[in-house]
């Protein structure tokens, strides 16, 4: 193992981020004063949960029975029943709400400024109810969320609130609360460039807002995916994404031939360069094996960014990635990844290349012994790598 | 730790780790005992909303471990029953709403106890009921959502097929019926997921995941698919991806750059075991990583070494060690 390579061990082994660590026995011996205090904690959380759960069955859908649902997600928002009970109380008063909009005779006692502001918003009373509702409850999530930004119940339940007020409202009020999903859920993306709910979340955001709009986002999201692997190389959660955008760009571009090539020869630059600065890590091969993927006939999950691809275009590709790898070894001759990416395109050129191919057969066998003699983890693989390759 | 079921509270920091690591069986055993004897702490009711399936991964557990009585039998069915909601889902404890997860938890449980039969006793017609509700869920593009909230996920989908094919009620187990669910547009939808890497995410286009790997072909294997939808070539490029899980510690992590974990040993472990490249990692290291994320003082296993033990994390870890090959543990089922 390099020292590169220790180092990054070390850090993805014992870097405890979500891990908590043990404590000893005696440790947890606890005295009288501690257990008594445990067994009020106890006795005043399952209070508060008979108290929710009583009120919920008696259909008291109150706005002290929602503070009191707040009061227990806000102890364990992994309660998902309690957000089902959340969601009661609120679509009760919206459904009151919209039931009002209908029934002329219950507004007596409405406030002159809350017409106003309401006429201000380019909305109905109810529909302004309905707003002020959904906010406040996006609010609530806020720091629920930065607590617990691995929960799928506060997502979920946050898709739910931007559901049912476009579902609601009028679609320009919508669309500033889909844009204002969009500036969090970037928060939450700098945060953790790597949570997977944010990821997810942001792409649903993104299609709401591009159905809303009629508008394509794909080029303003493909700025962001730039953005954040400048802000960190090893980020695959954006270079993925970044591969899903492309070939809708390159769609919705309407480009030609030359300058789908001129896009590919981009992104190659950018991951050759990427992958001088750290050649041992996975995020950036796996780009890599992205943008070869798409010269791959065979692999379905991958459409072609070139149109129209020929065997040559092939065979060219692959032969300058591997004079482009092969210059990497120079300094980095213990990395994996170099030997495998050279077999990859090997593999592949020898399906579509011409020309005398015991060279590079030669050369294949040499980056075999030396990719077993470095990933001893994988040594069936690279038995079995061996035997299909048949050299 | 969310998906903790029980707390487990363990002594001994690593550093007290003996040279020789070896599973301690009666530990382990005496450590899933324990968990539901917790009610004076408070993590104890924090964890609630995932009881049943806690107990399904502590029955497990035990089964690997050769101690399938370990726990009563009627206990764990009475609390099964008393999670059956009238729409014929089972939620997490008594009193919390259903949902597909603990459903299939429930499912797994009467399985593995063989209580299929005190179900139709208790609850007529309980079999159908329960494929009714999950067949409910499927939405008109082949996925499942996890209730009747709407949340979709490659997990429920898998849960769905599973559950199914546990009652005897796929379409595949007794065609002479009409079938409860479209099983072929589920499987479109599971491969609408894959990626160009080989691996599957939570829905079409999303970043391939380990856990959402095992759901995809569980999935598929279930529905008979695997094998024809792969290909060698497939099986290649997943296996690739697959078999990069593991670091140099020896544990296995759930996507690239990402810290190792024990549960991975089975996310990652089946998903390597179903498409016959389990060889195309290290066993010795997993089984070493696995050893060295066991509390040898209390029982339990953790996420990393010296980290609190949770039931999560001891079942996956368990697996990952039958897998591996390591005596004294029953082998296990990938799907």
């Amino acid at each position: 193992m390099t020292r590169r390579e220790k180092r990054k061990e070390v850090r993805l082994t014992f870097e405890k981020q979500h891990g908590i660590p043990r404590v000893s026995a005696t440790a947890v011996d606890r005295s009288e004063q501690a257990k008594e205090k445990e067994r009020k904690q106890i006795e005043q959380y399952k209070a508060l949960e008979r108290n929710v759960s009583d009120r919920v069955k008696s259909k008291d859908y109150s706005g002290s029975t929602l503070q009191a649902t707040s009061n227990l997600l806000t102890q364990n928002p992994e309660y998902y029943t309690i957000w089902n009970y959340r969601r009661l109380i609120l679509q009760d008063a919206v459904h009151r709400e919209v039931a009002s909009g209908h029934d002329a005779t219950g507004k007596e006692q409405i406030d002159e400024k809350d017409i106003a502001a309401a006429e201000k918003a380019g909305l109905t009373l109810p529909q302004q109810e309905i707003s002020l509702l959904v906010n406040e409850d996006l609010q609530f999530l806020i720091p629920l969320l930065k607590q617990f930004p691995k929960c799928y119940w506060i997502w979920n339940h946050r898709s739910w609130l931007l559901a049912t007020a476009t579902k609601h409202l009028p679609a320009k009020s919508t669309v500033k609360l889909w844009q204002a999903e969009l500036g969090l859920v970037s928060k939450m993306l700098a945060l953790d460039s790597r949570n997977f709910h944010g990821w997810g979340y942001r792409r649903e955001v993104v299609q709401e807002l591009e159905r809303l709009s009629g508008s394509s986002m794909a080029e303003k999201e493909f700025e962001y995916t730039t953005k954040m692997i400048n802000s960190n190389l090893s980020n695959f959660s954006a270079w993925h994404y970044r591969s899903q955008l492309i070939p809708r760009l390159l769609e919705e571009r309407e480009v030609g031939s030359e300058d789908r090539k001129k896009m590919l020869d981009t992104e190659f630059e950018l991951i050759t360069r990427a992958l001088y600065t750290d050649p041992y890590d996975q995020s950036l091969w796996f780009y890599h094996q992205y943008l070869l993927s798409t010269l791959d006939p065979g692999n379905s999950q991958s459409t072609s960014l070139l149109h129209p691809v020929t065997n040559a275009d092939r065979a060219q590709y692959l032969q300058q990635e591997l004079d482009s790898i092969r210059e990497m070894l120079d300094g980095a001759e213990d990395c994996k990844y170099i030997y495998q990416a050279l077999l990859e395109c090997s593999l592949r050129y020898l399906e579509v290349g011409s020309g005398n191919r015991s060279p590079l057969e030669n050369e294949m066998k040499d980056w075999l012994v030396e990719l077993k003699k470095i990933d001893p983890l994988r040594a069936g693989r690279w038995r079995d790598l061996e035997a299909k390759m048949k050299l | 730790m969310s998906l903790a079921a029980g707390p487990g509270r363990g002594g001994g920091a690593d550093t007290q780790l003996p040279d020789e690591l070896a599973l301690v069986v009666e530990k382990q055993v005496a450590y899933i005992q324990s968990l539901d004897k917790r009610r004076d702490e408070l993590e104890y009711h924090l964890t609630e909303h995932l009881r049943i399936s806690g107990v399904y991964w502590g029955l497990t557990a035990l089964h690997l471990l050769r101690h399938p009585d370990a726990l009563p039998r009627d206990g764990v069915l009475d609390f099964v029953f008393s999670c059956l909601r009238p729409n014929g889902g089972f939620g997490a404890a008594p009193g919390h709403d259903a949902h597909m997860l603990y459903t299939v938890s429930a499912v797994q449980i009467l399985a593995m106890t063989g209580g299929f039969e005190e179900l139709e006793t208790r609850f007529p017609n309980g079999k159908m009921r329960i494929a009714k509700f999950i067949a409910d869920l499927q939405q008109p593009n082949g996925t499942f959502a996890g209730d009747e909230w709407g949340e979709t996920d490659t997990r429920f989908l898998y849960g769905a097929l599973n559950a199914l094919s546990l009652l005897r009620l796929l379409h595949s187990q007794r065609t002479d019926e009409p079938p409860l669910i479209n099983v072929s547009a589920a499987t479109a939808y599971i491969k609408a997921c894959q990626n160009f890497d080989g691996g599957f995410g939570v829905a079409p286009g999303r970043e391939s995941h380990s856990g959402q790997v095992f759901t995809c072909l569980a999935a598929l294997s279930i529905a008979g698919e695997l094998d024809s939808y792969l290909g060698e070539e497939g099986k290649d490029r997943l296996g690739a991806w697959l078999s990069e899980r593991q670091l140099p510690s020896g544990g296995l992590n759930g996507r690239p750059e990402k810290l190792v974990d024990s549960c991975y040993s089975w996310w990652v472990g089946s998903s390597l075991a179903m498409i016959g490249r389990f060889h195309w990692i290290d066993q010795k290291k997993l089984t070493r990583f696995i050893l060295q994320c066991q509390d040898p003082e209390q029982g339990g296993f953790a996420d990393r070494p010296g980290d609190m033990v949770d039931v999560f994390h001891t079942v996956f870890a368990l697996t990952g060690l039958s897998f591996a090959g390591y005596p004294e543990l029953d082998e296990v089922d990938p799907a």
